[in-house]
Order: C-alpha cells, then structure tokens, then sequence
C-alpha cells in the first residue's frame, strides 16, 4: 500500500499559540514556526498530568484514558488514523478483510524492533489479542475492543489471520487504539506487575523509570524506526532526549508550573486558564476524544426516570448553555449529540434541548408529581421526587463539578430534589454496579460509532464479567439492538451510517441522555514547545515531531 | 531507681502500646464494609474478575481463620514487613523509605524556621511596652489561626503568580522548598511564640537575670545568657509536640505544592482506601513521635534525675 | 482585659452568634442559588466579596457558613472534650495502674499528628460532614484528656482541697465546691480555644475533599473550590480564608482571656 508522511497520517488537533502571538506583539510575539526555524535536538521535556497516576504503565491492564495518553509516547498501534479521519496501517502494512467479514488478515511492516531488540513479527498480534483476553491481564477496554476475536493464526512471519465471531466493521478502529497497543511477547510474557513497571514496545521512546506519586521518566528509543516513509525527517529519531511526565493533581497548582516555565505542558486545563492563556503567550492544543459526547445519562430502569416525562422535565428544567457560557468560557461548544464532534458519524439535533421552566412543571404535573412537601419537593403517591447523580471527582474537572451544582439548583426550582455525591473512582464505580443512581455522567472513548453498541444495546445492562456496564442509562429496546449489530455488522458503508443514525435518533428523542460538550482534552504548553498538534486515534498528544527552543 | 531501669521500661511501655495500636488498626480494618480483594483489585470499579479476586485473596491471606491472619501480620511487624500497599502493589515500607527524606526535610527546615520566627516574636514581645506585648499576643494568635492551604495558596498568588519570585510547584530545588518551609512554618511559630513569650517573660525577671544586671550586664546578654536559655527548656518539650504538628501540616502543604512526602501518600492511601498503606504510615508516626519523647525525656532525666523518678505529674 | 478589648470581644461574639443564628439578617439572600450569567464578578457594592463560578454571592456565602463551619468545630469539640472528660475522671481518680495505662495509651493516640489521625478515621468512615466531626472529635481528645487529668491531679492534691479535707467536709461538698467551679472555667477556657483548632482542621478535611461537600457553603469547601480559579478569581479564596481566620483567632483571644481570668 502506499506511504504517507508521519505528519499526514496523523490526527491533526487544533494547536494555537496565544492571540498576542498571532498578533505579532512585542519582541517574542512571532507565530512559532516562522520564529523558530528548524527543528533541534536535545533537551527533556517536562510534562504536567493532572490525571489520577496510573497503577499500571501497561494500557492493556484495565484501560483507562490517562494510560493511553502516556503510552501513547512509548508503544504504537497496529492501526492509526489519519487527518481525514480515516482508519490507516501504522504498524501493519496492510489488511484485508474475507468476503463473509470473518477473518482479517494483518500484514506488518518490516525491520521494526521492540526496545528489548526482539523484532516484531506475527507472533506479537497473537500473544497481545491473547494478552487482551486473559484474565490475568484485567483488562476491560482493550477486552472490550477484541472480544470478536476467536483465534489468531499465524500466516508467515510477517503475517497474521484474525478468526472473529461475527463481522466486525470496528476492529481496524479498536486496533487503532492505544488499549490494544502492540507490545514485545517476551515482555508480556513477565509476571503482570513488571509489565506494568515497564512496558516494552515500539514507540520513540521508552520507559526508564518510575518514581511513585512524582514522576514518570521517558527516554528516546536510540533504534527507534518509523513505521511510515517521512520526507521531512533527517533521520527517524524523536527530538526530545526524554520526557519528564510529572503528575500535578491539582490545577491551579499546574497552571502556576506552567506560567512559571517549570513546566513546559500541562493537561486537563482548565477553561479559565485556557481562556487566559490566549493573553500570556502560551499555547493551547484541543483535542477532543474519539467516541462518546460528554453528557448526563438519565437511569431509565427505576423511579423516576423509567417515565419518559419526568426525564424530559428535567432536561428542560436546567439551563446547559447558560452554565457552560459561564464555565467553560468558550472552550467546550455545547453538544446535541451522542457522539464526539470528531465522529463523522455523529447525529445532532439541537431541536430537542433547551431550557423552559413551565414546561417542565407542566411535565412534572401531567406526569403526576402533583403534590409538594414542606421543602417544596415535588411527591406522587407519597414518594419525593428525588434524583441521586454520583460524580467521580476523577473523571469531572472542577468546572463540570460546578455545572452539575447548578443543575442541581435548577432542578430544585421545578421540585427535584437532586444530591449530588462526589466520590473517589473506585466507590463511583461501587455506586454504579449497585444501581444506586438516577444520573450518571460516565466518559466513555472508543474510536468509531461502534461505541453505540457498546453504550446502549440492553447486553451492555448486564455486567460484563469485569463487573462494568456501560449502558448507564439502562436504555433496553429490542429495535434499537437490531439495528446496533446490524450496523457493526454490515460491509456497506452507507448502510452502516444510516443504521447508526436511526440508533441515535431513538435514544436522543426518548430523552435517555442529555448531551453537554465533548469530552475535554485540553493542552496548554510554553512557547519553548515547537511542533505540537500531532495525535494519536484515541486523541492524544504525540511528542516525536516535538522539540523544545533552547 | 536506677536509669538504665527506668530506661528500660520506658521502651518495654512503648513496644506494647505499638502493639496494642497495631491489634486496634487490625480490627478496626475487618470492620471496613467492603471486600479487602476488591481493594487491592483497584476498588469495586476496576472490573476484576472472579479469578483475579481470589489470586489476591490467595496472595494476602485474606481466606485464613482471623486468628492466623492476625498471627501473619504481627509477625511480619515484628520484621518491619508493614505489607504490601494495595494501591501501588509495592511493599509498604519501600513506599515509605522513599517519601520519608521529602517529608523529613520538610518539616526540619519548617521546625528551624518556626523556632527562629517565634524566638525573634518572643524577644521583642517580651522586651516592649504593654501595647507592644497585646500587638505581639495579637499577631501570634492571627499567625497560629491560618489554615496552612490558605496560606499556600495565598502565598502561591503573590510570590508566584503577582512577583514570579519563587516556583509555586515544588521540584526539588533550593527555591522550591522555600514557600512549602515558610508555609508550615508560620502558624507553627505562631504557636511556640506564644509559649516562648512567657517563659522569656519569667526569667527576664528572674533572680539570676536581676544578678546580672547589678553586675553591670547589658540587657542583651542578660537576654541571652538567662532569658533565651530559661526558654529553651520548656522549648525543648515542645519538641515531640511541635514534630507531630508539623507532619499534619505537612499532608496539606504537600498537596498545595504538589511536594511528593508521606503527607500526600497519606492521603491518596485514604482515598482509595489503601489500608495496609494508612496504617504503615499511622504505625510509623506514632513510632516517630515515641522515639523522639523518648530522647526529650531521657535527656531530661540526666538534667533531672528526681524528675524520672517521681511520678509523671 | 480592657474596656476596649471586652467591648470588641463582644462585638465579636455577638455578630458571630447573629450570623450562625440568623444569617439572613446579615445578608437576606439565598447562599444556594445561582445566575450562571454573573459568574466571576469582582468585589463590587454589589457583591462586597464578589461572586462565585456558579455566580453565588460570596459575602452570602460566608456569612451563612458560619453555622456549618462553626456547628462542626463545636460539635467536634464537645465530642473531643467529651471522651477527655470521661477519660480526665478516671484517670485522676482511679487505682494508678488503670491511670497508668490510660496515660500510656493516651500518649500512642497523642503521637499520633492530629490530622493524620483525623485521615485514618475517614479512611474508615469514608468522607462527609459527619464523619469530619467524628474524626476531629476523636483525633482532638486525647489531647483535652491529658489537660483535663493533670488539671484535677492538681486539684485534688491542692492545699484547699487538703483543708477541705481536714476540715472534715465530705467528697460530694468537695467536688460541688472546688472541683465542679474550678474545672469548669478549665474546660469553658479549652473549649474556646479549642473551636478555633477545631474549625481549622474541620475546614482542612473539606478542602482535602473529605469533608462537607459543595454546594453548602462550608468555608472549607468554598476555598477548595476557590483554589481552583486561585490566579485570577483570588476573591473566592481569600474571603472564606479571612472567615476561618478570624474565627480562630477569636476564639483563641477569647479562650485566653477566660484563662487568664480563671487563674
């Protein structure tokens, strides 16, 4: 197949230095390409997580977002996408796919080599997808992305045959995902927890050390080689010497690291420091995940959102735009969708939400919640109208934190009486598998609308053997499954996109999610940093073109 | 009663009482609500499976009799084994040794600060007028009122974001610990200033200070060679105290300048509920403070023989 | 104390209590509700301590956190001072080995840095306004034990209580008449200066996360908030801050001043 350059194969976020820059004020107000000029080598750089530190550097085990924004820099997929959107061959060479959409086969590029100097070969496909599946791994994203997956069989030693269940159209976009990165077999084949300690892949660069609650330290792979043909590259060495990945929980902590160039990026910013940095000669990279929209799912299976009245009371009982204005500044534009802006196949209908109080009390009364107690909470048959929305202070920034208090607020005007819980990852998780929730906003990145399946067909109800589900919003019609296998199941594209539209108008229309933003990924890095804006399919930042100004 | 006696039973006392809290920690842990395995696991939310579950239960005992999982964890006490964290999956101890130096120099740094803060407070409240000496009650009781994170933070706002003088993130360097050190440091002296004040106010004012003046003595080395060291006594016994109060401030000062230390591994062992990691640290604290009583008391004791012999009032 | 001093000491007590009693008449309006579209104004007429990211009113705010902040300091300390109490009894009077291991054991749970303890508590608990309470309550008390057990030590081996003795007068008169007055200025003096330690590590909890949690305007909880919007909203931080402080230190200056009168 043919070659492209790194730089077109890749995702391209939207990478801009502040305004003053673009405006050619003052003596380092030039934009920094022009100023910058040719790319050098050397120097570490130092990046600023706010992420909750990962218990494991391998993206195999669990699979969480914050594992594939570090490994992106040290392992590499077989699939990537490119500018366009488009599911391209990065460690593969090629693919092909059998006429019944049963078996794939996998061809990959020659020459690469592990960190530990093992070549890769056909054999890794086959230990990693069996790695995916073990349970030893703990794996639930990457488990999830290869579960059609019955057996791998080995062609040639370049060359691989994946045996599915059923036809999976998405299995080139879940290959393309950082939770089925490709790893050394050898490596993989160590005790769980010294794999976890130090992954050994492909990528530009490498892990050498780990100090605990501080800092991650990456340094270049010397052998690395490019899987694609780059023009513009001297040689297929990453700039950077290293990268320093320090975890800096709280955010205005790592704003001051920024401003103060003790840092050179930080992630997870938040709207108002993104809003001022335009002022301060600081760049901003957004990069908006792959898979779902941000957005509140309203639990369809109890009292009172099993009537679908009640669940669009309270969309129009809260005001969304005016709080994200408020917020968000003009960070994250509002949503009618449930699938992220970069999903070409997302279905938006801004008809549906907005805000009128009356309505909402009309709703509530035709509904029944006629009665008030002495708070003013809304009863029916002596019940109160009460919603639980636990939020992981994990996963919501402070801001989404803040929007969901004015919901909160809101909702009371009209009679809710809404709690909001705020916990820790792990009792979020607890409050879910108990059904103990009326809203849920729950992240979920996936590349391709095939996250649909995942999120609202009736199995995802059932707790997969990991103890997870992902339909939070109990969404349960047989129509809407049909067609969800259907539409991951067809050959033909234009079939496939129609199918999914169908599916996304009946959950929007039955009012089972409101949609806030896309999820947030947000970047701010000093005006040292050059070369910013490359991604990888799950929407994260890349550093092998990046060099810093001495 | 001889020294070495009084000595000896000092430490038998305190290697009871640590195990009395090691036995406390250990039932107050079967009391928590929730499966230890899935713990370990990463919480009820990271979708272990049934195997993987009882692997770890396998691995840390946890399907024993109560009494042999008892027995098993003093033993490895005994052996300085604090565990094996849940959370990180890394021995107890080897997490400690590492964020230890951090903490350790920390809180040094912030205690030298905090002495030298009180002891100037004190020499100039206690050498003023009486409206002098009510400001000087005034500001040390403002300086012992200030939460630590408001502090930092306001602090962070002014030398880091309005000056740009010092780094609002602490990473390791000299500058780096400046604001951290006087962060902790200055309601600590807020404190000892207030206790420093009146036993500088007594030995001013005490025979031997009045001696030398009619010597001829200037009032500064009366200051110094009576009043500072009459202080220095009762400061010395604050010691114990003054350690423990800095490692609480230290979780907070760690967590504002995101200063890795026992305080913030503290803190994230409470969130995810890392048991074997709290009481790790809980166990060493105390241990900490026991040892350092121990020395105050015994120095005391050779000062003061009759004060070791004589009840404990 | 002077006239000046006991006047403005009740100034400040008597606005303290209005606002934890009737906040409303210091400001009548709702410390709950929001105007997304007034987020982030700076202090103004107006709002005097400006507004918050939800566009509540900060001077509102804080006001009517007065009653959380303080209800959780006070019930701390009772708590706290409760168990020392029990605790301070038998100590002092009971059979000196049982004296002795209560001090004993009061010294381990004293080694023990107060918020360190207070984290170990909450790591059972989980967090919340309750479980704050408890563990403050439980983290402070053993210190109040130790002075509450040397106080009485003190008294009843005092000359006074000897001539009461001597004089023939019964346990009961001794304790209605020197014990009960003497120890409760004691603990009236430590539970104001304890209230302001205690608002302290209550408010610490609940920037840490572990605490009451948003939207009560709990002024803890409002700094944690306001920490994060630290470099360019600073009035969301340094009014709760200014709030926490001057409870403190009000009630250390008070504590001291019935301490200084009890002697």
């Amino acid at each position: 197949m043919a070659k492209f350059s790194s730089s077109q194969l890749k995702i391209l976020a939207t990478a801009a230095i502040g305004g003053l820059a673009l405006a050619g004020c003052g003596d380092s107000g030039s934009t920094q390409d022009e100023a910058a000029g040719d790319p050098q080598s050397g120097g570490t750089l130092i990046y600023a997580s706010g992420d909750a530190e990962p218990d494991c550097l391998d993206p195999h085990y669990g699979g969480n977002y914050p594992q594939g924004l570090i490994s992106t820099q040290y392992l590499e997929t077989l699939f990537t996408k490119n500018e366009d959107g488009e599911t391209v061959p990065w460690l593969a060479e090629s693919s092909e796919v059998s006429e019944d959409g049963l078996t794939h086969t996998i061809t990959l590029t020659d020459g690469i080599t592990f960190h530990d100097g093992t070549p890769l070969t056909s054999e890794a496909i086959k230990a990693n997808i069996e790695h995916l599946q073990d349970p030893d791994t703990a794996s639930s994203t990457g488990f999830l992305a290869v579960q059609k997956v019955e057996e791998v069989e080995l062609v040639d030693d370049l060359t691989a045959e994946l045996h599915l269940s059923a036809p999976d159209n998405a299995l080139e976009e879940s290959l393309s995902m950082h939770w089925t990165a490709i790893q050394s077999p050898d490596a993989l084949a160590r005790d769980v927890q010294e794999n976890c300690e130090a992954p050994i892949g492909t990528g530009p660069f490498q892990v050498d050390s780990w100090d605990r609650e501080q800092q991650i330290n990456l340094v270049r792979n010397e052998d690395y080689v490019l899987p694609v043909e780059d023009p513009e590259r001297e040689n297929d060495l990453a700039y950077l010497d290293g990268i320093t990945w320090r975890l800096i929980p709280e955010a205005a902590t790592r704003y001051a690291a920024l401003q103060s160039g003790e840092v050179h990026i930080i992630d997870n910013a938040q709207p108002d420091t993104i809003q001022s940095a335009d002022n301060a000669n600081i760049g901003h990279l957004d990069s908006p995940r792959p898979g779902a929209s941000n957005r509140i799912e309203l639990n369809s299976s109890q009292a009172p959102f099993d009537d679908q009245l009640v669940r669009e009371a309270f969309i129009r009982a809260v005001d969304v735009d005016g709080g994200i204005q408020a917020l968000f500044f003009d960070t994250a534009p509002r949503s009618h969708s449930l699938l992220s802006s970069v999903e070409s196949l997302g279905y938006s209908d801004d008809a549906l939400f907005y805000r009128d109080v009356d309505e909402a009390n009309d709703l509530l009364d035709e509904a029944g919640w006629t009665d008030r107690d002495d708070d003013d909470v809304r009863m029916k048959d002596g019940e109160r109208l009460e919603i639980v929305m636990p939020v992981s202070t994990n996963q919501s920034v402070p801001a989404e934190q803040s929007l969901f208090e004015q919901f909160q607020a809101q909702a009371s005007e009209v009679g809710f009486d809404m709690q909001i819980n705020l916990l820790d990852l792990s009792s979020w998780y607890a409050a879910l598998a108990e059904h103990n929730y009326n809203l849920v906003s729950a992240p979920y990145t996936k590349v391709g609308p095939s996250v649909l399946r995942i999120l609202y067909h009736s199995s995802s109800i059932e707790p997969a053997p990991s103890g997870y589900f992902a339909n939070n919003a109990q969404v349960d019609i047989p129509e809407l499954d049909e067609i969800l296998i259907q539409a991951e199941e067809t050959p033909d594209g234009a079939e496939r996109a129609d199918l999914y539209e169908q599916a996304q108008q009946m959950v929007l229309e039955d009012f089972y999610v409101l949609p806030l933003y896309d999820q947030q990924n947000h970047f701010l890095y000093t005006a040292d940093v050059q070369g910013m804006g490359e991604a990888s399919a799950i929407a994260a930042p890349e550093y092998y073109n990046v060099w810093l100004t001495q | 009663m001889h020294i070495i006696t009084w000595l000896a039973r000092r430490v038998g006392a305190a290697a009871i009482l640590l195990w009395l809290v090691a036995t406390v920690i250990f039932i107050a842990i079967r009391f928590i609500p929730g499966d230890p395995a899935e713990a370990i696991m990463g919480g009820p939310g990271s979708q272990a499976s049934a195997e993987a579950l009882e692997a770890a239960r396998e691995q840390y005992h946890l399907n024993e009799p109560i009494l042999v999982q008892y027995g098993l964890y003093l033993g490895k006490l005994a052996t300085g084994d604090l565990g094996t964290s849940y959370a990180q999956h890394r021995p107890v101890a080897q997490v400690m040794a590492e964020m230890l130096p951090a903490t350790l120099q920390l809180t040094l740094i912030a205690l030298v600060i905090a002495w030298l803060i009180a002891f100037v407070m004190a020499a100039i409240a206690a050498r003023s007028s009486r409206i002098g000496q009510a400001m000087g009650t005034i500001i040390e009781v403002i300086a012992a009122a200030i939460p630590h994170f408001w502090l930092g933070a306001m602090l962070i706002i002014i030398f880091s974001t309005w000056l740009g003088w010092l780094p609002a993130v602490d990473t390791g360097t000299v500058q780096g610990i400046i604001l951290p050190a006087v962060t902790l440091a200055i309601p600590l002296s807020g404190f000892l200033a207030q206790l420093m004040r009146d036993s500088l106010l007594t030995a001013m004012n005490s025979p031997f200070a009045l001696a030398a003046r009619a010597r001829g003595a200037s009032e500064g080395q009366v200051f110094f060679r009576h009043g500072f060291r009459h202080a220095a006594l009762p400061a010395l016994n604050l010691t114990g105290w003054a350690v423990a109060a800095s490692i609480s401030g230290a979780v907070v000062v760690e967590e504002v300048f995101a200063r890795p230390g026992l305080g913030r591994s503290l803190l994230g062992a409470v969130l995810s509920r890392d048991m074997p990691m709290v009481t790790g640290i809980a166990l060493f604290s105390a241990l900490i403070y026991m040892v350092v009583m121990l020395v105050v008391e015994t120095i005391e004791a050779f000062i003061n023989p009759a004060a070791a012999r004589g009840d404990d009032q | 104390m002077t006239r000046t001093g006991k006047f403005l000491a009740g100034v400040f007590v008597a606005l303290i209590a209005v606002a934890a009693l009737f906040p409303s008449l210091l400001a009548p309006g709702s410390p709950l509700a929001v105007h997304p579209a007034e987020a982030f104004e700076s202090p103004s007429l107006r709002h005097p301590f400006g507004t918050d990211e939800s566009g509540r009113d900060i001077y509102t705010r804080v006001v009517h956190g007065t009653a959380d902040s303080l209800t959780i300091g006070l019930a701390a300390t009772g708590l706290g001072m409760g168990i020392a109490v029990v605790l301070g009894i038998i100590t002092a009077f009971a059979p000196r080995w049982i004296d002795s291991v209560i001090l004993r054991g009061l010294e381990v749970l004293y080694a023990i840095p107060t918020l360190l303890m207070a984290l170990i508590i909450i790591a059972f608990t989980g967090p919340g306004t309750t479980p704050a309470i408890i563990a403050v309550g439980l983290s402070t008390a053993p210190g109040y034990a130790r002075l509450i057990r040397t106080h009485l030590r003190t008294l009843v081996n005092s000359e006074m209580f000897d001539a009461a003795t001597v004089l023939g007068h019964s346990t009961w008169r001794k304790v209605r008449n020197h014990l009960v007055p003497n120890t409760l200025t004691t603990l009236l003096a430590l539970v104001t200066l304890g209230i302001g330690q205690a608002v302290i590590w209550a408010s610490a909890l609940s920037f840490l996360g572990l605490g009451t949690p948003p939207p009560a305007p709990e002024w803890g909880a409002m700094l944690a908030s306001g920490r994060t919007y630290l470099h360019f909203a600073w009035w969301m931080t340094v009014f709760p801050g200014l709030a926490i402080v001057t409870v403190a230190a009000g009630a250390t200056l008070l504590g001291r001043s019935v301490t200084r009168r009890s002697t």
